[in-house]
């Protein structure tokens, strides 16, 4: 009989493949998994806690690092909320600048997800042709915001540039560009064996695990959940496009690749008919109030990020400054079902699981 | 084995592609008018009217005035002006709210430095600061 | 519009009937409409009942709200109070539940039995305000570690930390 002993296994705070600075404690016995813990918390800044000092104006900067691999979402979802407490109508134009630039910036993310997801799967090259388009991307986006990745592009009542002359052309030709990438991607990875067994049936969970652990994204969707809220609970412009919601119903690994490969698909959709809508040209920053003190009380709305659900809960005292702010962070949701998912996995397994589920470490420690 | 030989036949046809790399920092990485980094700042169009720094949200600007050196002219003229590099987040809010363009922005965003104290930059620093300037600073 | 609020306001009124039969009329402290959040029903509850009406909107048949968007803590410098944004997905709905509690003392039952979801949280909302949720099982300081001083999300918060 061989005789096996426990033994304890710690991942990070500092490793590659937890993309940021997350710790995971494993009690393992030979290669299976007995208890996982995850540790949070190393990049925990209390934005909150901040923001109760500031401005609205001045909390957009801070939400640029909350998500910093989709800036763009979390400025919306707190020019969202301030707006709907104050009734702020948003001048079309610059809606429709705010969804072309949340759906490049989806785009965006999806692709470092890809790139980094076959990194820690063992491939390389994905890694690179991901950094590449997303490149594109992030020079687009720059042009329109002014940096890379913390744009700090929105503002309460509408967005701080109109689109440079020809932006809007640019990004019509960057469509099909992405769209012939992203089948190149499919040749080089979706139908490759190695990769299949992989992951297939990796990681897999249920529909009422999903739900009952409050998942969002693709991480919902891919177990058989149709819920995206840019669909169920339209905000800004989604109702005015056509577009899909991916769904999938294996729940594993691939089946939340599938789901998010075919996101990308989507966005640039929803993107295309942006372009072809958007007013040629108009205001760009709406009415807005030169101090902005939204009325007593307090509002939760929530959007849908490329990981998930972000919302924001502000409480107002009717003063400048939120007398509470809160977002609700959607990879700080998602990383919960961690520990019961890896329970009895084999260990090398571990970042086939991790990475599926696609988390930002700011994100999740606010 | 289909799969996987599709991948290497998409792996190989990328050998014809044109090559992509930018060649930094042997050629500077080209950047848009918009683009943001190290300010510029111009004392004589300033109004000390202390907006930027009311705005900053990390508190990183400090400035002094005081009164026009020529007593027919009211209000104030800038005496110091510091900007914190450590802290500071290039967010572009004391650029948008100056009244008179005395703050701007430039390209320049090399802040990399052996010494923190080079991080605080002074009004000459900021005001010696004359590449790259941004054109469009008012939206 | 108006005939959304409309129907807002009876969805409202019978989530209300719902829970006074099965909880009696003391438990529900308010219930309103509100406004400034995409006219999302809310309902404040007392804290002794909290957990049961939590079971009851997430398994009545006419309410379901098996998903928990959001759950956070407030200081209102009076009271705490602890915020739940939930969803309803097979019937597409949404509620806000409220519940206040003491704020030198403030302890609420945990909810992690009926949404999982609820787990982390509810440890945050413990790390930042101090809120003790009882029968969680296993409340710590998520962000900021066991040794930390204080509850930096209290408005009468001042750092005692030595500076590591
Ligand atoms: S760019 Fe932002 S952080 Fe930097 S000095 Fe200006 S306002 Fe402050
Ligand atoms: S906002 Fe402009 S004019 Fe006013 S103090 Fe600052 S730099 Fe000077």
């Amino acid at each position: 009989m061989l005789r096996t002993e426990e033994m304890i296994l710690n991942v990070g705070p500092q490793h590659p493949s937890t993309h940021g600075v997350f710790r995971l404690i494993l009690k393992i016995d030979g290669e299976i998994i007995h208890e996982a813990t995850p540790v949070i918390g190393y990049l925990h800044r209390g934005t909150e806690k901040i923001a109760e000092d500031l401005q609205y104006t001045q909390i957009i900067p801070y939400t640029d690092r909350m998500d910093y691999l989709s800036a763009m979402t979390n400025n919306y979802v707190i020019c969202h909320a301030v707006e709907t407490m104050m009734g702020i109508e948003i001048p079309e134009r610059a809606e429709y600048l705010r969804v072309i630039a949340m759906e490049l910036g989806r785009v965006a993310s999806h692709l470092v997800w890809w790139g980094t997801y076959l990194l820690d799967l063992g491939s390389q090259s994905p890694f690179l042709y991901a950094f590449r388009d997303r490149e594109m991307i992030i020079n687009l986006l720059t042009e329109l915001s002014g940096a890379r990745l913390t744009f700090n592009y929105m503002r309460i009542g509408g967005v701080k540039w109109d689109a440079p002359d020809g932006w809007i052309k640019k990004v019509q030709e960057f469509v099909p560009y992405m769209r012939r990438q992203l089948a190149g991607y499919h040749e080089l990875v979706s139908g490759n064996e190695i990769f299949i067994s992989r992951v297939k049936g990796v990681g897999k969970y249920t529909k009422n695990d999903a739900i009952a652990y409050s998942l969002s994204g693709a991480n919902l969707r891919s177990t058989g959940v149709s819920w995206d809220v840019r669909k169920n609970d339209p905000y800004s412009l989604y109702d005015r496009f056509d577009f899909d919601v991916p769904v999938r119903q294996e729940g594993d690994a691939l089946a939340r690749y599938e789901c998010r490969m075919a996101e990308i698909d989507q966005s640039l959709k929803i993107i295309e008919q942006a372009c072809e809508q958007i007013p040629s040209k108009g205001p760009v920053l709406g009415k807005v109030p030169r101090m902005i003190r939204p009325p007593k009380g307090e509002t939760f709305v929530r959007i849908e990020s490329p990981r998930g659900e972000i919302g924001c809960y502000i409480a107002s005292d009717g003063s400048k400054e939120p007398y509470r702010i809160k977002f609700r962070r959607p990879s700080f949701y998602n990383l919960q079902i961690l520990p019961k998912l890896l329970k009895g996995e084999n260990i090398a397994n571990v970042i086939a699981i991790l990475g599926a589920v696609d988390i930002v470490l700011g994100e999740v420690d606010g | 084995m289909i799969g996987w030989l599709k991948g290497m036949k998409y792996t190989l046809n990328q050998g014809t592609k044109e090559k992509i790399t930018y060649q930094y920092p042997e050629e500077p990485i080209p950047l848009p008018d918009r683009f943001r980094g190290i300010q510029k700042f111009y004392p004589e169009k300033c109004i000390v009217c202390n907006q930027c720094v009311n705005i900053c949200p990390t508190d990183c600007i400090q400035l002094t005035g005081k009164k026009h050196p020529d007593p027919k002219k009211r209000g104030k003229i800038i005496e110091t002006y510091d900007i914190n590099f450590e802290i500071c987040i290039l967010c572009d809010l004391c650029t948008e709210v100056c009244p008179t363009e005395a703050i701007i922005m430039t390209n320049n965003f090399e802040l990399a430095e052996y010494s923190r104290s080079k991080l605080y930059k002074n009004l000459d620093d900021l005001n010696n600061h004359v590449t790259n300037l941004r054109e469009e600073n008012k939206a | 519009m108006e005939k959304g609020i409309d129907e807002r306001n009876q969805e409202l009124i019978h989530y209300v009937n719902i829970l006074k039969n099965q909880i009696g009329e003391n438990g529900l402290e308010d219930y309103y409409i509100n406004e400034l959040a995409k006219h999302t029903p809310t309902i404040v509850v007392k804290q002794e009942v909290y957990q049961k009406v939590a079971k009851i909107v997430k398994s009545h048949p006419d309410m379901q709200f098996e998903y928990l968007t959001e759950l956070h803590g407030t200081d209102f410098q009076t009271h705490m109070e602890v915020f739940l944004y939930l969803q309803s997905i097979s019937r597409k709905r949404s509620l806000i539940l409220k519940t206040k509690t003491d704020r030198d003392q403030p302890i609420v039952a945990s909810v992690t039995s009926i949404w999982e979801g609820a787990m982390w949280p509810e440890c945050e909302a413990y790390d930042l305000l101090g809120i003790r949720f009882e029968g969680h099982p296993n409340l710590h300081r998520i962000f900021l570690g066991e040794d930390w001083k204080g509850y930096p999300l209290r408005k009468d918060y001042k750092d005692e930390n030595p500076l590591k």
